[in-house]
This record gives C-alpha cells, sequence and structure tokens, in this order.
C-alpha cells in the first residue's frame, strides 16, 4: 500500500479509522478499513459512501481521496480533520458549550455543506457531531456518508431506519418513509443546540421517549398535523393515530438562556415538527425536468443569511469570498433555467395550440427501422406494471 | 478508480467485441443476462425497482468488461444483489443463489431438450445441498460478480430510473386521459432495459423513444414539424431518439431457432470461451 498506517483515531461500526502518511508526498491522511464479509459481500454502508462522497466536492465535505480494493478489505482514503466535533467540544467547550462565535462559523459551514449535498441530490440521513469533523484551520467537514443516498422525487419509500436516534426528525419518529432533505435540516437543528449548551438536545431512551423529549420542548403539534405525517409512512393505515399528551410549547430562550436572539430565531425555523415548515435547503433541478418541474425552491433563505448577516466568524474570509462566487453562479445558473423554462413555457403553448388542431388517429404507420413492424407492436412484458396511484393524475 | 461510469457514448468497440465477439451475439447475451436477472426477480418477488437497476448496472458493465472474461449468469447475479443493497431491499444470499441455480438448470434443460432427440422428460428441480460445491461455488462467484461490477464501475453506481419523468411528460403532453398510453410506454421503457440505452443515453431521450413508439402504435398525432416537435419540449434530440428507437426495434427482430438456443448454451464464459474456439475468425 502507498501508505504508512499510523495510529488509530476512530471506530465505528463498521469500520476502524487510522491516521496515515502518504509514502509518495508525506501528506496525513485518514485510512478507514473496511473488511469484506463473506457472508454479505461488499457492506451497503461502504458502497453509499463511496459511490456518492466521489462526487462530492466542497470545502464543508470530507474529500474522498481514493479506494483500495483488496479482496479481504476496503480502504478509503479521506482527507485528514483533527478531531470530530464531538471530541472539539469536550476538549474546547466550557463544559461542552462552545462560544458564540465557533458556533456560527461551524453553524455557517453545517448549513453550507448540507445545502450542497442536497443541491447534489443526497440526502446524508446520519448528521450528528461524531460525523462532522474539524481540521486544524477551524474548518467543519462533513464525513461519514454511510448511511447516505441519493434522491429524486420524493415518492421513493426510503428505509425507516436512518440517523441515530437523538438527531431524529419526529417525522420519521412517526414512520415516515417520504421524507426527504427536511430530515437533515432536523439534525442540523439539534446540534445547532447542542454547541450552544453542551449537551444533546433531544435525549430519548426509544423511538416513543424521543418524541416525547420532543414534544416537552418543542409542544404537541396539532392532531391534524400527527395524522397527516402518519398517513405518509404507509404502515400505520390500519393503527389508530397515536395518542399523545398534549404539552405547551416551551421558548428556546427559556432552553437555551445564553443564545442570541437571532440563533433563536434559526433554531425555531431549523426545529419545526412539521417537515413541511422546516427550512427547505434549494433543490436545483436538472435540465431534464418537465418544465413545471423547474420552478425555484428558496435557498436556506433565512438560514445563512441572517448568520452572514452577524459579524464575520474568525478567519473565514477565503471561505466567504468563495461563497460570494458560489452565489453568483448559482444566480447566473438560475437566470440561465429560468430564459430556458420560459422558452420552454413558450413552446408549450405552440404545442398545446397546435395540438388541438390535430387530426385524430391518422398517424403514419411505425417505421420499419429494422426487422417487421408487426413483431414490434406490443411490448413484449410489462411487469414493471404501471402503478394506479398515477392513473387519476393530471 | 477506473472508469468515471454513467455515460458511454464514447466507446465505439465493446470489450467483447475486441474479444471477437459478434455484436449480434453481444447483444442477444445482454438481453438474454437481463431476462434471467428479470426472472430471478419475480421469483425472489424483489421490488421492481431494484430489478430495473439491476439490469442497467448490468448493462453497464458491459461497457468495460468483457464477455470472455465474466459471464452473463454470475454479473446477472451479483449486479441484483448489488442492486437490491442500492434500493434499500437486500437481498438473502441463500435465496438468491437458489433461484439462479433454478433459473441455470433450467436452462440447461432447454438446452439438452434441444440438442438431443430423445424427448426429455418435463424439467424437474433438483434443489442443491447447501454444504455441496455449487452452493459455496455460486457463492463465490457471486461476491466475486458484485465487487467487480464496483470496481470495474469505478462505485459509480448511481442509476436514474425513467418512470417518474415519463408520467411527467405524459401530463405535459396532455397524453395522460389515454387509457392506453402510459401502459404501453411503460411498456416500451420496460423493454429497454435489455438493450444498452439507459448506459448511453440521458433518460429523457429514452422516454421520448418511449413515446414516440406509443403514439406512433396508437396512432395519435403529435405536433411533429418545425418549429413545434413535441419532442423539443423535453430537449430532445431526433437523432438520439431515433437511435434508441433503433435499439428497442432490434430487440424485437425476429430470431431463427439457432439463435434462440445459442444463447442458452453461453451463461458461463466457459461456454462463451468454446464458442470462440469454436467460430475463430478467418482472416
Ligand atoms: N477524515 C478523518 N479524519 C480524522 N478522523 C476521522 C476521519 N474520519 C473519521 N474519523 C474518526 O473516526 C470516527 C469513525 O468514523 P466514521 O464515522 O466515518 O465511521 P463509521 O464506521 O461510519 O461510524 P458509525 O458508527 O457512525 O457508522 C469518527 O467519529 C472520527 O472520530
Ligand atoms: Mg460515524
Amino acid at each position: 500500500m502507498n501508505y504508512v498506517q499510523l495510529e488509530k483515531l476512530g471506530e465505528g461500526t463498521y469500520a476502524t479509522v487510522y491516521k496515515g502518511r502518504s509514502r509518495a508526498t508525506n501528506e496525513i491522511v485518514a485510512l478507514k478499513e473496511i473488511h469484506l464479509d463473506a457472508e454479505e459481500g461488499t457492506p451497503s454502508t461502504a458502497i453509499r459512501e463511496i459511490s456518492l462522497m466521489k462526487e462530492l466536492k466542497h470545502v464543508n465535505i470530507v474529500r474522498l481521496y481514493d479506494v483500495i480494493h483488496t479482496e479481504t478489505k476496503l480502504v478509503l482514503i479521506f482527507e485528514y480533520c483533527e478531531r470530530d466535533l464531538k471530541k472539539y467540544m469536550d476538549a474546547h467547550g466550557d463544559r461542552g458549550a462552545l462560544d458564540p462565535m465557533t458556533v456560527r462559523s461551524f453553524m455557517y459551514q453545517l448549513l453550507r455543506g448540507t445545502a450542497f449535498c442536497h443541491e447534489n441530490r443526497v440526502l446524508h440521513r446520519d448528521l450528528k457531531p461524531q460525523n462532522l469533523l474539524i481540521n486544524r484551520k477551524g474548518e467543519l467537514k462533513l464525513g461519514d456518508f454511510g448511511l447516505a443516498r441519493a434522491f429524486g422525487v420524493p415518492v421513493n419509500t426510503f428505509s425507516n431506519e436512518v440517523v441515530t436516534l437523538w438527531y431524529r426528525a419526529p417525522d420519521v419518529l412517526l414512520g415516515s418513509r417520504t421524507y426527504s432533505t427536511s430530515i437533515d435540516v432536523w439534525s442540523c437543528g439539534c446540534i445547532f443546540a447542542e454547541m450552544i449548551s453542551g449537551v444533546p438536545l433531544f435525549r430519548g431512551r426509544d423511538n416513543q421517549d424521543q418524541l416525547l423529549h420532543i414534544m416537552r420542548i418543542i409542544g404537541t403539534p396539532d392532531e391534524r398535523v400527527i395524522r397527516r405525517i402518519m398517513s405518509e409512512s404507509g404502515e400505520s393505515q390500519q393503527q389508530p393515530p397515536k395518542q399523545f399528551p398534549r404539552y405547551p410549547k416551551i421558548p428556546f430562550q427559556q432552553v437555551l438562556p445564553k443564545a442570541h436572539p437571532q440563533a433563536i430565531d434559526l433554531l425555531e425555523r431549523l426545529l419545526q415538527f412539521d417537515p413541511a415548515k422546516r427550512i427547505t435547503p434549494r433543490r436545483r433541478c436538472s435540465t431534464h425536468t418537465s418544465p413545471q418541474a423547474r420552478r425555484q425552491y428558496p435557498f436556506l433563505p433565512l438560514a445563512l443569511s441572517r448568520l452572514l448577516s452577524l459579524p464575520t466568524p474568525h478567519g473565514h474570509h477565503a471561505a466567504q469570498q468563495q461563497q460570494q462566487q458560489q452565489q453568483q453562479q448559482q444566480q447566473a445558473a438560475q437566470q440561465q433555467a429560468q430564459q430556458h423554462a420560459a422558452q420552454q413555457a413558450q413552446a408549450h403553448a405552440a404545442y398545446l395550440a397546435q395540438a388541438q388542431g390535430m387530426p385524430q388517429y391518422q398517424a403514419p404507420p411505425i417505421p420499419q427501422a429494422q426487422g417487421a413492424p408487426q413483431a414490434m407492436v406490443m411490448p413484449q412484458h410489462q411487469y414493471m406494471t404501471y402503478p394506479q396511484q398515477y392513473a387519476g393524475q393530471r | 478508480m477506473r472508469h468515471p461510469g454513467g455515460v458511454f457514448e464514447q466507446i465505439e468497440k465493446t470489450p467483447s467485441r475486441e474479444d471477437d465477439i459478434p455484436a449480434d451475439l453481444e447483444e442477444d447475451l445482454r438481453a438474454f443476462g437481463c431476462k434471467l436477472i428479470h426472472q430471478a426477480g419475480v421469483l425472489l418477488k424483489q421490488k421492481q425497482v431494484a430489478v430495473a437497476t439491476a439490469q442497467i448496472l448490468f448493462q453497464r458493465f458491459w461497457y468495460v468488461s468483457s464477455m470472455k472474461q465474466f459471464g452473463i449468469g454470475d454479473v446477472g447475479m451479483g449486479a441484483l444483489y448489488l442492486a437490491s443493497k442500492l434500493e434499500e431491499c437486500s437481498l438473502r444470499m441463500r435465496d438468491l443463489i437458489n433461484v439462479y441455480d433454478l433459473l441455470l438448470q433450467r436452462n440447461k434443460h432447454m438446452l439438452d431438450m434441444q440438442n438431443s432427440t430423445v424427448h426429455s422428460p418435463e424439467f424437474r428441480y433438483a434443489p442443491m445441498s447447501y454444504f455441496g460445491n455449487t452452493f459455496y461455488d455460486l457463492k463465490d462467484a457471486l461476491v466475486v460478480a458484485e465487487m467487480q461490477i464496483l470496481k470495474r464501475l469505478g462505485f459509480s453506481v448511481n442509476v436514474v430510473l425513467p418512470y417518474n419523468t415519463l408520467v411527467n411528460y405524459l401530463r405535459v403532453l396532455g397524453l395522460t386521459g389515454h387509457p392506453d398510453v402510459c401502459t404501453r410506454a411503460w411498456g416500451y421503457l420496460n423493454d429497454a432495459l435489455q438493450t444498452p440505452v439507459y448506459a448511453l443515453y440521458a433518460v429523457p431521450t429514452i422516454v421520448c423513444a418511449a413515446i414516440l413508439f406509443t403514439t406512433r402504435f396508437l396512432g395519435i398525432c403529435l405536433p411533429s414539424t418545425p418549429p413545434n416537435c413535441w419532442w423539443e419540449l423535453f430537449d430532445a434530440d431526433w437523432e438520439d431518439v431515433w437511435s434508441v428507437c433503433g435499439y428497442i426495434m432490434r430487440l424485437y427482430r425476429p430470431r431463427s431457432a439457432e439463435e434462440k438456443s445459442r444463447v442458452l448454451g453461453l451463461v458461463s464464459k466457459k461456454g462463451v470461451r468454446q464458442w470462440l474456439e469454436e467460430h475463430e475468425p478467418v482472416d
């Protein structure tokens, strides 16, 4: 191997992470070793992590440099970071609590990294302090994409076993499988509160207990909200909706007396029980979607601008310049997309006008590309039956 | 990481062609491998998204590997195993191996029937012993196939399925009210899984091809003269749409009895190697 293995940095459920040094360049890296199991083949966590991370290049996401694949193990070579946020808080915090400047800087970087994932259609699904890495320059990077997945239109049903309990969104706790970017936003909110106070905000023992912990602070939501979320879970149709004690909302200012009012305001937007009300990171629509789908989504609008309106966090001038540049690029891309959408809308109108006057059922016969035309009259098998749910939609 | 993966348009000659496997044979073997994946998926009651994803990974694989090096049976099994992990509906190794064993036995039976003049009795599946060699051989082949797919595709295993796009496009075209249109177009998209198009073209192009087939078949007129061509609403290029149609049409080409039985014997790389020896090109 081209790397010398140094001391152990950490251990996760399926991997061991070592410090390493490149023989060629002397660069320090992190080596994540995953043993291949003859009973299961390549672990799906490793598959996800590699396939998604190799595409995600951003200052606030740990860079995956290389993968070494041998018969018995997989070694992922990552950019090295000094420590994870959990250890950072233990070492630098006042009983875990970080000073407001650091909180702001980390929170800003966390939201940027998360927004970048979402723009690239990746859900992290396991944001927590242990999976956020801090390097010597004070840069925060999202790591451990072992539970991440790519998402398309949120009609897919996803696994319900995501996100470590304390950072798990209430909709997921209620069984939702159609969650989207909002589940990462919730975790960001939990981490935000934890950086301010030094202790995890909601510390439940199990699913149900976790929900109660959440409700005791942000209040029990309207029953209709719970019913709607549960109806999206797909499982609980038969079960009557669970009864929850009615807790009043406790103002965050009371829970986190040290927090700046603007921090409270942001927290409020991140920790909404109803996923539809949580701040939505912008979803970039690919040029391949239909004109209607090319709508614009608000881009963490308040979250980032609020953080930016506060005094500049120390030592992030370069990062901010880059941010500005990125914003400009985004604006240009947005403009282009809007122009394109307008053109397509016009074309669509022309299409509809022309289609109205088209004679019905007088099309030319199917051209013969190869082979006899009658051989291709029917698709051979339609095993993937057309789902009924689309039938009534317009 | 060897290959960027995804789109292989730039490749003119596939590795199998480099190994002198004729283009029509490669095409038939790709289709046959996909049929096996599909049959295994049905027997395992696997989610259809996983089966479709497996077929697309399978098609991609043959742009970086030759059928002389890897058998379509093994790679298909590995692709289905991998795709099931990706779609969060993992399969048990043992179940998958059993099903592939059944399919391969049935395959062999059909081949024997065709080769012998004696009429063989009906196909009877002989379940294997878990401690016998067959099980361990297949298990080994499965783990290796999964690893090779990952390695050779450089872990580029993200797949975009076309179904949501189809529903979207039909709505834009105002065709959702027509009962036959959706089912038929959906069927063409599925048939296309047996061709390499998902490894070569963007989803909108493939969806346009399916809509083109459907509307032509049902005799539905859509504006098709410049400047108002319906496919341009989706930024699809006519030439590309047309070549996707070509790939799908070739799937429906009638095959001779010989062509049909040819693939049965070529599920393993051993079979392919033997075939190549018997059909050495004369130059
Ligand atoms: N790039 C890195 N630089 C420094 N330390 C790291 C790096 N990556 C991981 N670590 C350390 O190793 C620990 C485990 O890493 P990671 O979370 O990636 O493993 P995991 O097996 O996926 O863990 P989990 O149990 O959360 O699934 C981290 O919490 C961190 O302390
Ligand atoms: Mg971890």
